[in-house]
């Protein structure tokens, strides 16, 4: 199959505008199964777009940029994937196959993206010595620029050269390395959940993760049905531990004395 | 020539402020995002409209300008409460809080990354992301319209912050702040609960290794492995991951790799599939 120049210019600018969206109004556009969707929208192959998407959304649920980190970028795998799949004809498996290490790579250009925004700060701190509240203004949305074609070029590139490239690879990679990276996309989900597990208080809560473990694997109950036992036990928890009432909510003395300059410690938050 | 009829006292901060710093933010807050000041540079974008009515000195907007430009970085859907309180506190106190100002919001920030990025990162984002990709994997598009429809409303939810933050000034924390920190506690249950499931769910390993004694031929997986437990393998490899995440100088982005070796070895030895 061939992509024509509509949909090249449809997914470049898709790539550009959830990029700005996974950085303000996160409509979701920049989660793998949506831009998935989207992507199979504009490829006219719905079905497989989804597929590529939701495999890469179950790689990375729940895990974000926190606190400025770098994680890869499936929504560009998505993307990517899915116009390969449709190009190639040849699947999820060899779609999946191909996007994990592009959105491994991509990886690389979103530490570039925040690196070169430094300069537009260096720029913003000099419109400030000088009152030039424009300069300010226009600096913060320039540092949309790197952002957006950090996503946008290398989508544009590999839609142009998507057929080359996937020929090549179609007739190049040997079937141990497809065949590998085929089951490599069934396990790659472990990553996202062992993330998730290190970020949560795992350890003083596992009596629910055996909870959720058990109603999936013995019980086969669905996905929404798990979700709405767990919302069941964390609103028990949370009118049991609002009864309570938390010693640590005076905080107020604490903060009110910091606008008198005090340096005193906040204790609101996770421990 | 000097006229010494100009009014500096500061305007009145109206609702519409309010909702300028707030579409600002939403549509600013972390394009300038960088690794000096992380959000510094979007937080200043976003005030100037409130600094405009309470600084018409040119030195004091000066110094505004330099103050809000410092390094700072929060969950994005808290920020709005923090730039509320920050409102609150210069609209009373002017220029001559600016160590206040800076005391708040990097008092704030912290604690507000924690209990935001839990909420609305960690918990939302695995609940809505799990349905929406279950679905998705049937090809059934109605989770990625749910986990939309979801973040439209969150959005006005951020903007019901900023009235909140402005209100309430610096006691939101003792106000709301014991009720954010319940609401993480107990969204941790729900993010446990769903993951717990996912585990066997998502992960999709087998053993295809066959024994073969005489007539007698065992699988493995099939006649071993399920018998002990549904899911054995997926939960050891879990296991292996969390273990591996735990090493010194890993990173995610390391353990896909090794991950993605082990499987390419491991498929080609006949021991996984």
């Amino acid at each position: 199959m061939q992509i024509n120049a509509f949909q090249v210019i449809a997914i470049t600018l898709y790539a550009f505008i959830a990029t700005f969206d996974m950085l303000e109004t996160d409509l979701g556009l920049s989660k793998p199964v949506i831009a998935g969707f989207f992507a199979g929208l504009i490829m006219g192959n719905v079905t497989l777009g989804l597929a590529v998407g939701a495999t890469l959304q179950l790689m990375i649920l729940g895990v974000g940029t926190y606190g400025g980190a770098s994680i890869p970028d499936y929504m560009t795998a998505a993307l990517i994937g899915t116009v390969f799949g449709v190009l190639s004809g040849k699947g999820l498996e060899f779609a999946i196959g191909l996007a994990v290490p592009i959105g491994l790579l991509m990886v690389q250009l979103d530490v570039l993206a925040r690196f070169s925004n430094t300069y537009f700060q260096h720029r913003a701190d000099k419109y400030a010595d000088e009152g030039n509240i424009k300069g300010i203004e226009l600096m913060n949305i320039l540092g949309m620029l790197p952002w957006g074609l950090s996503r946008a070029i290398p989508t544009f590139l590999a839609c142009i050269f998507g057929s080359t490239i996937v020929s090549s690879i179609v007739n190049y990679f040997p079937d141990w390395l497809m065949g590998g990276l085929k089951t490599a996309g069934g396990i790659l989900p472990v990553v996202g959940i062992a993330i998730l597990l290190r970020f949560l208080p795992t350890k003083k809560y596992i009596a629910y993760l055996l909870i959720g473990f058990v109603l999936a694997s013995y019980l086969k109950v669905s996905m929404v049905g798990v979700s709405i036992i767990g919302l069941a036990l964390a609103m028990i928890e949370y009118s049991k531990i609002s009864k309570e009432k938390a010693p640590a909510v005076s905080t107020s003395s604490s903060l009110e004395n910091k606008e008198n300059g005090d340096n005193t410690n906040m204790v609101l938050g996770d421990e | 020539m000097e006229n010494t009829k100009i009014d500096y006292s500061p305007e009145k901060i109206t609702k519409k402020d309010l909702r300028s710093v707030f579409i600002r933010w939403l549509l600013g807050g972390q394009l300038g995002w960088n690794y000096e000041r992380m959000q510094g540079l979007p937080y200043c974008f976003s005030m100037i409209p409130v600094l405009k009515k309470l600084y018409k000195k040119p030195e004091d907007m000066k110094k505004a300008l330099k103050v809000h430009n410092q390094f700072f970085n929060t969950n994005p859907y808290l920020a709005p409460l923090i730039l509320g309180v920050d409102i609150a506190v210069e609209e009373k106190e002017g220029i001559k809080s600016e160590e206040a100002i800076t005391g708040i919001t990097t008092g704030l920030m912290g604690p507000f990354a924690g209990v935001g990025d839990t909420i609305f990162g960690v918990i939302a984002g695995t609940v809505f992301g799990s349905i929406a990709a279950y679905m998705g994997q049937d090809g059934v598009s109605a989770g990625v319209f749910i986990w939309m429809i979801y973040n439209v409303l969150r959005i006005f939810l951020t903007y019901w912050f900023i009235g909140v933050g402005y209100r309430q000034g610096v006691k939101v924390v003792s106000n709301i702040g014991g009720t954010l920190r319940n609401l993480t506690a107990a969204a941790n249950i729900l993010g446990l609960t769903v993951v717990g499931a996912l585990i066997t769910s998502v992960v999709s390993a087998s053993v295809p290794v066959v024994f073969q004694m005489g007539k007698v031929k065992m699988s493995l997986q099939t006649d071993i492995l399920d018998k002990i437990m549904p899911g054995l393998v997926p939960v050891g490899l879990v296991a292996l991951v969390y273990w591996l995440l735990g090493l010194k100088k890993m990173t995610s982005v390391k353990v896909i790799w090794i991950v993605m070796l082990m499987a390419i070895v491991l498929y080609n030895l006949k021991i996984l599939a």
